[in-house]
């Protein structure tokens, strides 16, 4: 027996300590060289994050969250000090401003923002973006994708599309109405239909209308979804006509998929619609970095892989299903959600006015 | 280190027993652990079996009380509401009897009669409460319409049952059943077989209440487990893990148990089962046997996924006592074929080694060391070989050892007489003056020269001269001790070394016997030949101490012989 297989072999340290070496260098290109991200599954795919490192010399930190929920709880955990940069939605990021967990963004120093579309341009419009602090109007996030609540209609039993909201009021398609089973939604979706001027701020006798508008819904209707596949079934199975896309292009994608002629139009009263914008958060190490990263997300590649890959829209360019005439109603936050849902669960069981108006 | 082929040997052979002791027990334990699991695994793919119809017989069980209900000629006459003086009465016996079965069955929360008319209202409702049944007033009951129980149930054909997916109910005053795990059970109301659906009975069945009968006849250690179509799970031992859609979260059958993926693939047989062994992420391995289940014979608006999992710990807990077994068997023959390895390399190496100590330890006059020459094989042949070497070198060398002595004689002895020459007789001298010095011992010396010898020689010639000089040679020697040296120093010389010899009485007696023999006439060829010597004698340590100085005085004293008329012998000392 040998042990003349053992020798020390200077070549791998060697290589080792450059490579320590290198690394060390290469970390100084940014002060810190990490950038904590917290991001929505299909918001940031393995090459955007990888050219982002390549173009920043950076390290990427990427959690997924899959619920608004999940994300409060890790942004809020340790007073935002634990990531750098965000997605979140402009009716969520609301208790993030009120809480201080986020600090404005400077949309000059993302070059990006010069190429979206002029309605993502204006902050201001969108309600929520821009608070006004000490007399300074700062805007908290940057647009990054929405998607539209529109009407999906079968092309067969519609010789034009419908352009209004009522249609799913309309007793033609009566039993061939499919509509969304959720509280909130529900109730802006009456206020739309009623005319009243904000759709997330009922007021007096608004409820009561509200209410009875949702009582001839719900008898309208063949019923209510909640899950984008469930209202696909029930679309297909049902030969229904008219649906309240709560999903939007992801079940209009679906339906296609399945075979189903349909169409998607943005009423007239407005689309309602989510749109999730990058904040930074209060504890973020290097502003600089988080502005970059705003700026590369909002580049061609990442852009446009949400919307080839995910079915979701970009603010660059209107999705196939929209236009720039669209009437898009951004969420906001709602005047009282516990009550919008209290009301809406006794309507969805079947409670007539008087006892879904009760106390 | 270098090894012997001993070592090697031993440590090959060794290496080979434990191979085969252990390759032999692992693919043993092995096998027996699959046949341990895999019939772990067929019962409990029997069990869910078992569980699935448990779960048919009792969802028909309900479909039967709903199509007893909705046949009834009484749920007909109130949908109708033919006669409004009755109605009261007719809905009061109706309440009564849906009291009656809600109270023989407990898994029921709901059982209602719905109108196909007026957006699906309720036309009766009796719901379980707390700890009581209740009939819901006139003004509490609502519209359903919307429900899938009753826009399905209102499609179907005559004589069929709808069962609803799993789900949460969350329909506000519902009583017991509201917010809990329920499933609808429901049938058309028809007034002939073909005639539109009037409207519908439905029972609302405590899933819990189901779950926890199927659940209760399990093994200790058996999980239950039950999805829907979409692998949700509605039953999981973690209780947060049930019903997660319900809560907008996803907790399903393929993600924990990536193996059941086909029974929820696209297009998947309505019915299919299968068996897998996994790892549930933060728990221990188990064995898991899944049944997906389609009731063909009721409209079923999803299917039932149906596991049932053991802890593969519990499963090869037998397997882990045969492994503990078969452990123990390895490692006894381990040991076993070690020795037998030591056994048969040192069966083979002691006669090699036997051969080179043999070989080492040759030497040719000694009795070289014993070789296995008796044996039959090829060592045997070696032995044999090496033994006929030896026993050349040994001749050889006897012959020369005999060669070795002739030439010692020769160069020690006189050739003619036989007696010491000069040089043999002073090594002596000197010995014995060594060994007299040490003791304080005494010697002498008789130095004899022969009379007559030359005129013998001369006229008789060298044969005459030479039996005179052997005669001599012959008496001279009779005359001594062994412990006494004769010796021809030359030509007619002789001397006598008398060792310890003190007293000059015995010494001349002996001079005088000497004097006698050599007087003795020599027959040869026929002819008496007279000689007679004369000797000198020298003592130590009285005449000298040397040996040269010793010959020399006793030659002196010879020649005072001679000179004084030959026949006599003087002393040295007397001179």
């Amino acid at each position: 027996m040998s042990l003349g297989g053992f020798s020390f072999r200077p070549v791998p340290a060697l290589v080792l300590a450059a490579g320590i070496l290198f690394g060390l260098f290469a970390g100084c290109v940014h002060a810190s060289g990490v950038l904590r991200v917290l991001a929505w599954p299909g918001y940031a795919d393995e090459e955007v994050v990888r050219s982002f490192e390549r173009v920043s010399g950076a390290r990427v930190e990427l959690s997924i969250v899959d619920s608004d929920e999940s994300l409060w709880q890790k942004v809020s955990a340790n007073g935002g000090r634990d990531f750098d940069v965000m997605a979140v939605n402009t009716a969520e990021l609301q208790r993030y401003i009120a809480t201080g967990l986020v600090q404005p963004v400077d949309p000059a120093r993302i070059a990006g923002t010069r190429r979206q579309l002029p309605r993502f341009r204006q902050l201001n419009e969108i309600p929520g973006l821009v608070h006004v602090r000490k007399g300074r109007a700062e805007a908290y996030a940057i647009p990054y994708t929405y998607s539209t609540m529109g009407l999906i209609y079968d092309r067969r039993q519609f010789a034009a599309a419908p352009t209004s909201i009522s249609s799913l009021w309309d007793p033609r398609y009566r039993g061939r109405v499919l509509a969304y089973g959720g509280g909130a939604h529900s109730f802006s979706l009456a206020a739309q239909s009623l005319g009243v001027a904000s759709p997330f701020r009922l007021q007096g006798g608004e409820w009561a209308q509200a209410v009875d508008r949702l009582i001839e819904l719900r008898r309208n209707v063949l019923g209510f979804y909640t899950r984008p596949e469930e209202s696909v079934r029930l679309f297909l199975r049902h030969r229904s006509a008219l649906m309240f896309a709560n999903y939007g292009l992801q079940q209009l994608h679906m339906l296609r998929a399945a075979g189903a002629d349909v169409g998607y139009v943005i009423p007239r009263e407005g689309a309602l619609a989510w749109l999730d914008c990058w904040a930074i958060t209060r504890g973020a190490r290097d502003v600089a970095l988080a502005h970059a990263w705003i700026d590369h997300l909002l580049g061609d590649t990442a852009s446009g892989l949400l919307v080839r890959r995910q079915g979701l829209a970009n603010t660059l360019v209107e999705s196939d299903a929209g236009g720039p005439a669209d009437h898009i109603v951004w969420l906001a936050e709602v005047e009282d959600a516990a009550r919008r849902e209290r009301l809406w669960g006794r309507i969805h069981s079947g409670d007539r006015a008087t006892r879904v108006l009760a106390p | 280190m270098k090894m012997g082929i001993a070592v090697r040997l031993g440590l090959a052979l060794a290496i080979v027993g434990v191979l085969a002791a252990g390759l032999t027990g692992y693919y043993g334990y092995a096998e027996s652990r699959a046949m341990l699991v895999a019939a772990a695994e067929e019962r409990l793919l029997t069990s869910t079996r078992v569980l699935v119809r448990q779960l048919a017989v009792g969802l028909e069980n309900t479909a039967r009380d709903v199509r007893l209900i909705a046949g009834h000629p009484q749920a007909v006459r109130l949908l109708r509401r033919d006669d409004p003086a009755l109605q009261a009465g007719s809905e009061k016996n109706a309440a009564l009897l849906f009291q009656r079965m809600l109270e023989t069955h407990p898994e029921y929360f709901q059982m209602r009669l719905i109108d196909a008319a007026d957006h699906g209202v309720e036309r009766i409702r009796v719901d379980r409460d707390a700890d009581e049944v209740v009939r819901v007033e006139e003004g509490e009951l609502q519209e359903k319409g919307h429900y899938p129980y009753v826009f399905e149930t209102l499609r179907l054909p005559p004589g069929a049952v709808f069962i609803s997916r799993a789900g949460i109910n969350h329909e506000v005053g519902a009583h017991a059943g509201q917010d809990k795990p329920s499933l609808q059970v429901a049938a058309p109301v028809r007034e002939t077989p073909d005639g539109p659906a009037l409207g519908l009975v439905v029972i609302n069945v405590d899933l819990n209440g189901l779950f926890a009968q199927l659940a209760a006849d399990l093994p200790a250690g058996q999980q239950l487990y039950l999805a829907n179509g979409d692998g949700d799970f509605l039953i999981h031992p973690d209780p947060y893990q049930a019903f997660a859609f319900d809560r907008g979260q996803l907790a399903r059958v393929q993600d924990q148990f990536p193996a059941a993926e086909p029974l929820l693939a696209e297009g998947a047989a309505a019915s299919g089962q299968l068996v897998t062994t996994s790892r549930p992420a933060g728990q221990e391995a188990v064995v898991a046997a899944f049944m997906r289940q389609h009731f063909t014979t009721l409209h079923s608006e999803d299917d039932f996924i149906l596991g049932l999992s053991q802890p593969l710990a519990a499963v090869v807990e037998q397997s882990e006592r045969l492994g503990a077994a078969t452990l123990r068997i390895v490692l006894g023959f381990s040991a076993l074929a070690v020795l037998l390895a030591f056994l048969l390399a040192r069966a083979l190496t002691r006669p090699l080694n036997q051969i080179v100590e043999a070989v080492r330890g040759f030497v040719p006059g000694a009795a070289g060391q014993r070789l296995p020459s008796r044996r039959r094989d090829e060592i045997g042949v070696l032995a044999r070989t090496i033994e006929d070497m030896q026993q050349q070198i040994r001749a050889q060398f006897d012959s020369l050892e005999d060669k070795q002595r002739a030439l010692d004689r020769l160069a020690s002895h006189d050739s003619l007489t036989g007696l010491p020459n000069r040089r043999l007789f002073l090594d002596r001298l000197d010995q014995a003056l060594a060994h007299a010095r040490r003791n304080n011992g005494q010697l002498a010396l008789l130095f004899i020269d022969l009379d007559n010898f030359k005129t013998i020689n001369d006229s008789l010639g060298h044969a005459a001269g030479d039996a005179v000089l052997c005669a001599a040679a012959v008496r001279l020697q009779q005359l001594v001790r062994a412990s006494d040296t004769v010796a021809r120093l030359g030509g007619d010389e002789f001397i006598i070394l008398l060792d310890g010899a003190d007293d000059p009485e015995a010494i001349a007696q002996i001079a005088g016997k000497a004097l006698d023999a050599l007087a003795q006439p020599v027959m040869h060829m026929g002819e008496a030949l007279l000689s007679g010597g004369s000797i000198g004698v020298s003592r130590y340590p009285y005449d000298a101490t040397g040996a040269t100085e010793l010959i020399a005085v006793a030659d002196k004293a010879m020649y005072r012989a001679k000179s004084g008329g030959r026949q006599r012998a003087c002393f040295a000392d007397l001179a």
